[in-house]
This record gives C-alpha cells, sequence and structure tokens, in this order.
C-alpha cells in the first residue's frame, strides 16, 4: 500500500535526531536516559527516522517499558520535525503525548488531561494514528484505550521522551508481532472506506450510471472484437454500437489470427479490409513481419497445419542445402552493416546446430537423445523442409524490407533490435529454450494485436483504447494524487484490489 | 528538512499520457465484465462471453435462469409476470421491500399508460397504488408525475417522459436484480464495474475537497477529461 521507497515508514529512532540524554542502542530501538534528571528541563525526547506517511492509512507502533527508572516521567506520543527534543512529547505546539506517571494525555501544552491509567515498568503501550479520522489512539498491554487526540497534522513522528535516570524502553515498528491486534482495525477501516465508496451518490450531472455502464461494457466488447458477446448485450439493453458490426467481425478476424500464430494471412486480411493502413504505417508493418518470421520459426505460420510426427523419409537428411541458403542470404546482403556478423555467427554455431538437433534425427541414437530431450515435438518451422525454405526466404525479404526501411526513414533502433532478436533464434539449437525464446511465447502475440487492433480503430476514427482501460488508469492515478497530497484514507481504496477480488 | 503538502502538478496532457501508457491486463479487465454480466443478470452474453474470451464465470449460468426470466419479464414490459416470479422465488421480497414493490407497480402504471389504456391504468393507481402513496410523500410524488403522463396527447413529449425511456425499464430491471442477489447472499452484491465508477467519483470528490488540482473525468461512458484549465 505505501510505496516506501517515495514515502518510507518510520521504523527505529534515529541517532541524529534527539536530545543528548538520550542513548540508543539494539539497532536504534531501544532507549534509554542518561541525563542528570533534576528537574523537568533535564527532559529528553527522540524521533523516529521519518514521518508517518498518509497513505499508509493506519500507523501503529508499540513500546515496551523495560524499566521505569527512579520516577518514570516516561512520555509516548507524536511531534513535528520542529519541535524541541529537550522536552517530554504532548508540552509544545504539534506535540501530543501520553505520560506514565499520571496517565494524562498532552495535546500541546504544558497541563495534561486525565486521558488513561498510568504505565511503568512491564507494561506494554501502543499509540496509533488514523491517518483518514486524523486522530491518535494508545493501547496499553494490548487494551485500546480510545481517542486521545483529534485534528491531528500531517506529517508526525513517533517520539518517546524520558525524564529520570534508569529509564528504559524498547520499541517495536513492526519488527515483531504486536500485542494489540491491529488487523482488526486494519479490516475495519477498509470496510468503512468501501462502504463509502459503494454508497457514494452519483452526481445527477453524470446521468444515468446504467448508461454509463452499459457503455463501458459495450465499448470494451467492440474494442476487444468480442463480436457475439457484443451483439448478445446489445439485445439485453437495447444500446447501440458505435461501430458497424461487420466491421468488428473483420476486426476479430485478424486478431484471432494473430493470437493463433497465423501471421501471413493475418497480414494479407488487413491489407485487402483495410487498404493502405499497413503502407501508412511502415513501422506497424515491420513489427507484423517480424512476428510472422518468428511464427514461421515456432512453425505456427504454416499453410499446411503442422503435422505432430515426422516420419524418417520427410526428414531433411543433409544440412548442405540450408548451408546454401544462408550463403545465399548472405551473399544477398552485402553491404549491410549490422547484419553480416550475425549472420556469420549463426552460420558457423547456432544454425548448424540447430539443423542437426532440428533435423538430422534420421539417427536412430540422436534421435533417442533428442527425443528425451525436447519431447520429439517441438522442431523448427514443424519440422517441414518446404517450410524451412519458405522461412528462409521471408527472412530474406524481411532483411530487404528493413534496408528499405533504413535507407527511407534512418535508423530506428527499435525496429533494429526486432529484427537482430528474431534472426538471432536461428543461432540456438533449440530455440524455445534459447534466451531469445520468449518472442516464441505465444503471450507476445497480445501486443502485437493490441498495437495492429488500436492502428485499425485509429484508421476508423475510433478510440485507441477502450473507456474502460482508461477509466481503470485514471483511477489508479486519482488514488496515486491522493497518496501524494497526504489523503489516508487512498490506503483502503485499491483499485487492484477491487478489480481482482 | 522540509515536507512540502503539494504535489507537483500534472498538466491534463501529462495526466493524459499517462492514462495512455498504462497497459491493463486483459484477463483483469475481461474478468470485469464477466462480472458485470454475471451480477446483472445478462445470461446470453455471459454465455457468448464465455465462449469468445475463455473465461469461466464464477457461478454456474444456469442458476441465472429466474433472475434472467425476470429481468426479461420488466424489459419485455410485462410487469405483472415478473411480480408473479419474483413472489414464486422469494415470497417475503416484495413484501418486504415496499419501495421497490412500488416501483414494479408504478412501471406497470407506466407499461398501461404506454398501451394508451387509459381507464384500466385508472383504475389500477386507485385500487393498487393510491394506499401506498398515502403513506410515503416521496411515492406520491412519484405516483403524481406518473399520472400526469395522462394529461398530455402524447407524453412522450412531456416533461414527464423519461418515465416512458427504456431505460426506466433497465432501471427498475437493475434495482430488482440487485434485490434478488442481496436476498441470495445476504450481503450487497455491486457489479465491480460499479464500485470502479463510484470510486473514480469518491476520489475525485476527496481531492477536490482537499483543493488538488487534477483533472475530472466529466463523461464516465467515454472517459472524456476535463478540458478547462
Amino acid at each position: 500500500m505505501v510505496n516506501e521507497e517515495k514515502t518510507p515508514l518510520p521504523r527505529s529512532w534515529s541517532p541524529k535526531d534527539k536530545f543528548n540524554y538520550i542513548g540508543l542502542s539494539n539497532g536504534n530501538l531501544r532507549v534509554h536516559y542518561k541525563g542528570h534528571g533534576k528537574t523537568h528541563k533535564d527532559a529528553a525526547s527522540v524521533r523516529a527516522t521519518c514521518p508517518i506517511p498518509a497513505s499508509c492509512g493506519l500507523y501503529y507502533f508499540e513500546v515496551k517499558i523495560v524499566s521505569k527508572g527512579r520516577d518514570g516521567y516516561m512520555g509516548i506520543g507524536l511531534s513535528a520535525h520542529d519541535v524541541n527534543m529537550n522536552r517530554l512529547p504532548g508540552w509544545d505546539k504539534h506535540s501530543y503525548g501520553y505520560h506514565g506517571d499520571d496517565g494524562h494525555s498532552f495535546c500541546s501544552s504544558g497541563t495534561g488531561l486525565p486521558y488513561g491509567p498510568t504505565f511503568t515498568t512491564g507494561d506494554i503501550i501502543g499509540c496509533g494514528v488514523n491517518l483518514i479520522d486524523n486522530t491518535c489512539f494508545y493501547t496499553k498491554n494490548g487494551h485500546n484505550l480510545g481517542i486521545a487526540f483529534t485534528d491531528l497534522p500531517n506529517n508526525l513522528f513517533p517520539t518517546v521522551g524520558l525524564q529520570t535516570p534508569g529509564e528504559v524502553i524498547d520499541a517495536n515498528f513492526g519488527q515483531s508481532p504486536f500485542v494489540f491486534d491491529i488487523e482488526d482495525m486494519m479490516k475495519e477501516l477498509r470496510a468503512r472506506t468501501k462502504s463509502v465508496i459503494d454508497n457514494f451518490v452519483i452526481p445527477e450531472s453524470y446521468g444515468d450510471h446504467q448508461a454509463i455502464l452499459h457503455r463501458l461494457v459495450s465499448s470494451y466488447l467492440v474494442h476487444h472484437g468480442y463480436c457475439a458477446t457484443a451483439e448478445a448485450f446489445s439485445e439485453g439493453t437495447g444500446q447501440e454500437f458505435e461501430e458497424e458490426i461487420s466491421s468488428i467481425k473483420n476486426r476479430q478476424r485478424i486478431l484471432k489470427l494473430i493470437l493463433a500464430g497465423r501471421m501471413g494471412e493475418a497480414i494479407d486480411l488487413t491489407s485487402r479490409l483495410y487498404p493502405g493502413l499497413l503502407e501508412e504505417r511502415q513501422n506497424l508493418h515491420f513489427m507484423l513481419k517480424c512476428r510472422q518470421f518468428i511464427e514461421m520459426v515456432n512453425g505456427s505460420d504454416t499453410e499446411v497445419p503442422p503435422r505432430q510426427i515426422i516420419g524418417h523419409t520427410s526428414v531433411i537428411q543433409s544440412t548442405k542445402p540450408f548451408r546454401n541458403s544462408v550463403n545465399e542470404m548472405n551473399g544477398d546482403n552485402n553491404g549491410s552493416e549490422y547484419l553480416d556478423e550475425e549472420m556469420e555467427t549463426e552460420e558457423k554455431n547456432g544454425y548448424v546446430n540447430g539443423l542437426q538437433n532440428g533435423y538430422i534425427q534420421s539417427e536412430p541414437e540422436l534421435m533417442k537423445d533428442i527425443g528425451v530431450q525436447y519431447g520429439g515435438v517441438k522442431k523448427l518451422c514443424g519440422g517441414s523442409r518446404p517450410a524451412v525454405e519458405r522461412m528462409l526466404d521471408f527472412g530474406r525479404e524481411l532483411y530487404n524490407y528493413s534496408q528499405q526501411l533504413f535507407h527511407e526513414n534512418g535508423t530506428d533502433e527499435s525496429n533494429k533490435k526486432m529484427l537482430q532478436d528474431a534472426f538471432s533464434l536461428l543461432a540456438y539449437s533449440n530455440p524455445w529454450s534459447s534466451p531469445v525464446g520468449w518472442q516464441l511465447d505465444p503471450i507476445q502475440r497480445e501486443t502485437v494485436c493490441a498495437q495492429l487492433n488500436s492502428a485499425i480503430l485509429e484508421s476508423s476514427n475510433l478510440s485507441q483504447k477502450p473507456p474502460l482501460e482508461i477509466a481503470v488508469a485514471h483511477a489508479k492515478e486519482l488514488i496515486e494524487i491522493m497518496s501524494r497530497s497526504g489523503l489516508g484514507s487512498c490506503a483502503f481504496a485499491n483499485v487492484d484490489d477491487m478489480i481482482k477480488h | 528538512m522540509s515536507y512540502t503538502e503539494k504535489p507537483p502538478e500534472l498538466s491534463k496532457e501529462q495526466w493524459m499520457s499517462k492514462l495512455e501508457s498504462f497497459h491493463a491486463l486483459r484477463s483483469d479487465m475481461d474478468k470485469l465484465i464477466m462480472d458485470y454480466l454475471v451480477t446483472e443478470g445478462f445470461k446470453d452474453a455471459a454465455q457468448k462471453f464465455q465462449e469468445e474470451s475463455g473465461l469461466t464465470p464464477r457461478i454456474d449460468l444456469n442458476e441465472m435462469d429466474n433472475r434472467i426470466k425476470i429481468r426479461s419479464a420488466i424489459q419485455n414490459g410485462n410487469i405483472q409476470e415478473a411480480t408473479l416470479l419474483v413472489n414464486q422465488l422469494h415470497p417475503e421480497l416484495l413484501d418486504n421491500d415496499r419501495y421497490l414493490y412500488f416501483h414494479l407497480q408504478q412501471l406497470h402504471l407506466i407499461e398501461l399508460i404506454r398501451d394508451g389504456k387509459v381507464e384500466e391504468a385508472l383504475h389500477f393507481a386507485q385500487t393498487q397504488l393510491s394506499e401506498s402513496g398515502e403513506s410515503d410523500p416521496s411515492i406520491l410524488n412519484e405516483l403524481e408525475r406518473t399520472l400526469a403522463l395522462l394529461a398530455f396527447d402524447d407524453p412522450s413529449v412531456s416533461p414527464f417522459a423519461d418515465l416512458l425511456n427504456m431505460r426506466h425499464r433497465q432501471k427498475v430491471a437493475s434495482e430488482l436484480n440487485t434485490a434478488i442477489l442481496k436476498c441470495e447472499h445476504q450481503e450487497s452484491v455491486m457489479p465491480k464495474l460499479y464500485s470502479l465508477v463510484k470510486l473514480i467519483l469518491w476520489a475525485e470528490e476527496e481531492l477536490a475537497k482537499a483543493k488538488v488540482k487534477f483533472p475530472r473525468m466529466v463523461d464516465l461512458s467515454t472517459a472524456a477529461l476535463d478540458d478547462s484549465k
């Protein structure tokens, strides 16, 4: 809930922010008094290393009285960063404390008010700050003593003050379990915030909430091409679409092809249904083609469905034709700047390996080995020779396209990297388990899918993101800015929790 | 050390670009949609969505049948049929929630007026509805608004035309749906999507109270942000 990088939680006493009659030990958790303790002028306090961030919603720490020392003049509480440390907490402006000798609470004043019982050696005193209501309560040995202070300012530090020799306390900033059940209170605050939100009345100016929700649902379904659902929903609500149903169906066909890895067909269909779209967006086109190459390696982008088991006869007997192809590819690409090197390495180690593992399995021993290792299922390009040749041809075409883009638009780092990553797949005997194997994960299709979808929607003047997703992002930003503005209730209004549970 | 209270102000453009760069997980969003369809009783859509998204709904869709029948009866304007179904399913529901019961009766009255059955409408109002109007001023007000439709030759262009809108049926259908769910689950059941919308408006309100500047979402159905500075 709290981003501790931005707003750390107080977790120990500060060795810098204390009066010099205070000694610290035990990882800055134990505090002892080392002054003379003659009068109240010898009082000494220490603050925690940082203030309590409002975004935590509820903050709690406990102090164990190890020894009450001579008189047990001890105060536990909170203070702002500029409060004098030669005092007990509670005596000054923006300082608040509960004192052990009389059990009084001190609210920015030298005079206390009766609040709770006294406390002494062996007692455990807890101090909690409710950052929604800006109140503070104390606990003694696990019992809540009720609200001590209200209208607290933001950015107070946990503070403890001692005044007579022999006084020692140990703090627990969550390092060990608390005596008081703080979880209960957390739950209560969470439920309270939820009920405040759920009972929030939508102002009339926003219109009918039902209409809002229906449009959010409908536009989401249409955007992602959930066509049948969108139709059924529209029937149920009597709501019209913004986009023609035929157009949604077209998009859905393309997106389905991509998600199935059938990139070639997806690209063809896109060019047919949305002429000019890819020509205008060369980088997108390039990305789709790279994906097609990857799918070819994966064996998903084949005209014939990949065969499960490849008979020995169809397995390529020699690597020669492929070596030729590679050489050819290199030959064609004379003058290329970054690829030659890449291709050479591929040829030397990886590529040949890949072919060996993938294809020269006709030797029975090898077959056995590999069968165990790779389950005998995944083969380069689905294990078909024509498919491998097509893949290599396509690789050449893709390379030429990248050169064309380079000449027309100059270097594009992301395109360059995309191509390198894709070609690197060939350098491994088992591309699926290689360091660049992530590209073969079907989940990668989602990004490609989303980008093409947005482009099609953009070209048809429809919004590129469904309003629902923008609304979720907006909600997250609002909570984030609430957190940075010190509004404690944001701690109990987590957008992810709400969506996921 | 100083602690500034005010976070750096974001321009609308900065805010927008943050929203655009956010990538929502498809599976999370799908769940949000499924939750809505199931909670609100859109069974057909939920079934289609299960096929298209591959997501399994958290309840058996067949259990939705009764709620579906009731919802579609209301959506088709068969209010008496819906009332009958509710009474079979949860005999105590309408007895305990008189306001909801009134809304069903009111809707029936509206349907009679829509069909031009003036005499039947008046008779129904006098025999069935006047009683509930006496006990509750807000019910009386709504009843008066409804009967006022009779005073217009073409009620659909009257100031009370909103009652004749199909949305009004949706509203009552949803109200009844929520009541049935509440009765079956002993807790308030609000679609998460609705909570999300409420959360946005609540957070905006809290921020406005604290005088923090940010772009408001002025149209939630299109997620459009406020343009004014």
